[in-house]
């Protein structure tokens, strides 16, 4: 295989800094796959954290894996070579674990893409020894067919038990009992699901297995495992930056929002442990940007003192720092000085919805008069951008919701003559959210206000403007809410082409409506509520 | 205000798997690689504020060879000092050479 037939051959190289490269020989295997391109999940953090917490085990080799350029899939469905790992370029069929992070449901085509890549069979039971891991999901039930093991919740809290089961024992059946009993490991063929109209009643089939299934968190972010060898590509990603996670979970309860509950309860790691981890990953990467990771910034109760730790660091050595979402009445009272002194990328403010009344049913708290107030102060920070959040399609919506979204965005490039990139997305009831009982609205109903907004807020050099496609949320709604059932559609669809559901340029949704059909499924049942429960009820959260 | 910059110019050879990477993979690659070498190095004074790395000519993807490069400091450094430091912060594959 020559890669410089393959368009960014920088994708397969698996040379960055700080790459861990071991001999197979001996070891565990674990291939610790992204179901996204390269630059896509490369910028993703959870990734970079266990692929660090797992290598740092002896007897684990641990390796990456992504999604291929259309190129080399085409290449390898040829019959060319199979998927391999990016380290040392071995096959994934040859590794005994692969491990897949499928946060995002419209990368579920993807992970099936890679199996099939992989010259692995889809099925679960068909493969004899090889186990296939899925973290990062919320509702498991749609992939339950490919599947041998999910985990709920974060992962550096159990990977202590998860080498030592892999240790233990060497036949896939007996790894996969131990596995389901310990907390927040799912395997999917030891439960049967009945559905009686109504209600999911989920059995169990091997009594130890656990049930319900109990998520699972790191209780102190001080002591728990952050990779300080931070691999540091040496081509250009999505997210540029050393990130460096200064809290987990959410204080609020924003209604729509389904982050707040699969990342309870919120947490904090302190500044002075998160100065030592940007010392460390400085040196270790030379990185020239770094950004705080974290849902809400805003509500980081040392935030002051975490900036005046940081900020002569990052006047010394010249390093950007991305401002997370931080509360605007913070910047202009507090932080504005200190923070113009410093090399600065973006600001974000997730406003989500421009009318008051609607905002406060979302429990969204965010000072708008503040920031028109102060926009002066915004302007003289020296940002670039701003970027910024909203949805439509929430119930009891005010008819005139899109418009007061074009008008927000309009004032916001007036009053502070920044670049504006505005992203708004269709509102999904997901599973965990405070609303995941409400009905999402539908395609014809999401479409027009979509086609509204495009019309109401041309674009222009000071405006990015990024409106969700539709029919991609309705597949992003449905496989967020399925239950097992969906597994026949995936397939079908899998079948039908290997697209990139996530990038719309590849999407098809004739290619989904079909395959529902095919199926005998009607999709937008799941998109109702129609049940006492639902097909995520068994796994608890917080 | 008189801004002092102290430029040092060496070759790189890039060979091996490096021969995948562009140009403006190598202004990345080197930029971090000497601000983990700890080498006072220079940086524009603008808005945004860059490491200044300059290069004379460049190499197309796939090439082995070797390109040359001016690195700037803040301070006089000898080119010794450059390549003991800035040597084991490169991948394999680029190697610095004094001219």
């Amino acid at each position: 295989m020559d890669l410089l037939n393959f368009r960014k051959p920088q994708r397969y190289i698996g040379n960055e800094w700080n790459v861990t490269k071991k001999d197979h020989q001996g070891r565990i295997s674990v291939a610790l796959i992204y179901p996204n391109l390269y630059e896509v999940g490369m910028s993703n953090v959870g990734l970079r954290i266990i692929y660090g917490a797992l290598n740092s085990y002896d007897n684990i080799v641990c390796e990456r894996s992504f999604l291929p350029g259309e190129d080399m899939a085409l290449a390898i469905k040829n019959g060319e070579f199979d998927l391999f790992s990016l380290e040392t370029k071995t096959a994934l069929k040859k590794f005994d674990c692969l491990a897949f992070n499928l946060s995002s449901e419209l990368n579920y085509t993807n992970f099936l893409n890679i199996l099939s890549y992989s010259g692995v069979s889809l099925i679960a039971c068909q493969r004899e020894t090889q186990i296939v891991l899925a973290g990062a999901i919320s509702n498991p039930e749609p992939l339950s067919e490919f599947v041998d093991v999910f985990f709920i919740g974060e992962f550096e809290a159990v990977i202590d038990d998860f080498v030592s089961v892999l240790s233990r024992y060497s036949a896939k059946n007996e790894r996969l009992k131990a596995l389901s009993e310990i907390a927040g490991f799912y395997v999917p063929k030891f439960y049967a699901v009945d559905f009686d109209g109504k209600n999911y009643i989920v059995k169990k089939n091997y009594q130890k297995a656990n049930l319900p299934i109990k998520r699972v968190y790191v209780k102190d972010l001080n002591t728990s495992f952050y990779p300080g060898h931070w691999v540091t590509p040496n081509t250009a990603i999505t997210h540029d930056r050393a990130q460096v996670e200064i809290s987990r979970g959410c204080p609020n309860r924003c209604t729509f929002c389904q982050a707040q509950a699969v990342y309870h309860p919120y947490r904090e790691r302190s500044p002075q442990r998160v100065m030592e981890l940007i010392k460390e990953i400085y040196a270790q990467t030379g990185y020239e940007n770094f950004s705080f990771l974290s849902l809400s910034a805003s509500d980081y109760s040392r935030i002051e003192e975490l900036i005046d730790l940081a900020l002569d660091f990052f006047r010394d050595k010249q390093i950007g720092l991305s401002l997370p979402s931080l509360r605007i009445g913070d910047i202009v009272g507090k932080l504005y000085t200190k923070l113009s002194s410093i090399k600065k990328t973006s600001l974000t403010l997730a406003v989500e919805a421009a009318d008051d009344c609607l905002r406060q049913r979302l429990n969204k708290k965010i000072d708008i008069d503040t920031l028109f107030d102060a926009a002066h102060i915004v302007k003289a920070l020296g940002v670039k951008n701003i970027k910024t959040y909203f949805m439509f399609g929430f119930p009891d919506e005010p008819s005139d919701n899109v418009l007061r979204i074009a008008e927000f965005i309009k004032k916001l490039g007036q009053e502070t003559h920044l670049n504006i990139n505005a992203s708004i997305n269709a509102f999904i009831p997901k599973p965990f959210s405070v609303w995941e009982n409400v009905e999402m609205a539908d395609l014809g109903y999401l479409n027009e206000n979509k086609n509204q907004l495009l019309q109401l807020i041309p674009r222009s050099k000071k405006r990015v403007l990024g409106v969700a496609n539709i029919e991609q949320s309705i597949l992003e709604a449905v496989l967020a809410r399925g239950d097992r059932a969906l597994s026949k559609v995936l397939m079908i669809a899998h079948k039908k082409g290997d697209n990139n559901d996530g990038d719309w340029a590849c999407f098809s949704w004739k290619l989904w409506q079909d395959s529902f059909s095919q199926a005998g499924i009607d999709y937008e049942k799941y998109l109702k509520v129609n049940t006492e429960n639902f097909p995520w009820s068994f796994i608890e959260v917080r | 205000m008189q801004i002092i910059k102290y430029p040092i110019t060496v070759k790189i050879n890039k060979s091996g798997e490096m021969i995948y990477f562009s140009q403006l993979d190598m202004v990345r690659i080197l930029e971090r690689a000497l601000r983990r070498s700890g080498l006072p190095f220079y940086t524009t004074k603008g808005f945004t504020p860059r490491v200044k790395i300059s290069f004379s000519g460049g190499l197309k993807l796939g090439v082995e060879g070797d390109i040359e490069v001016t690195f700037y400091f803040d301070e006089l450094i000898t080119v010794d000092r450059l390549l003991d430091r800035l040597s084991s912060q490169l991948p394999i594959g680029l190697k610095l050479i004094p001219v």
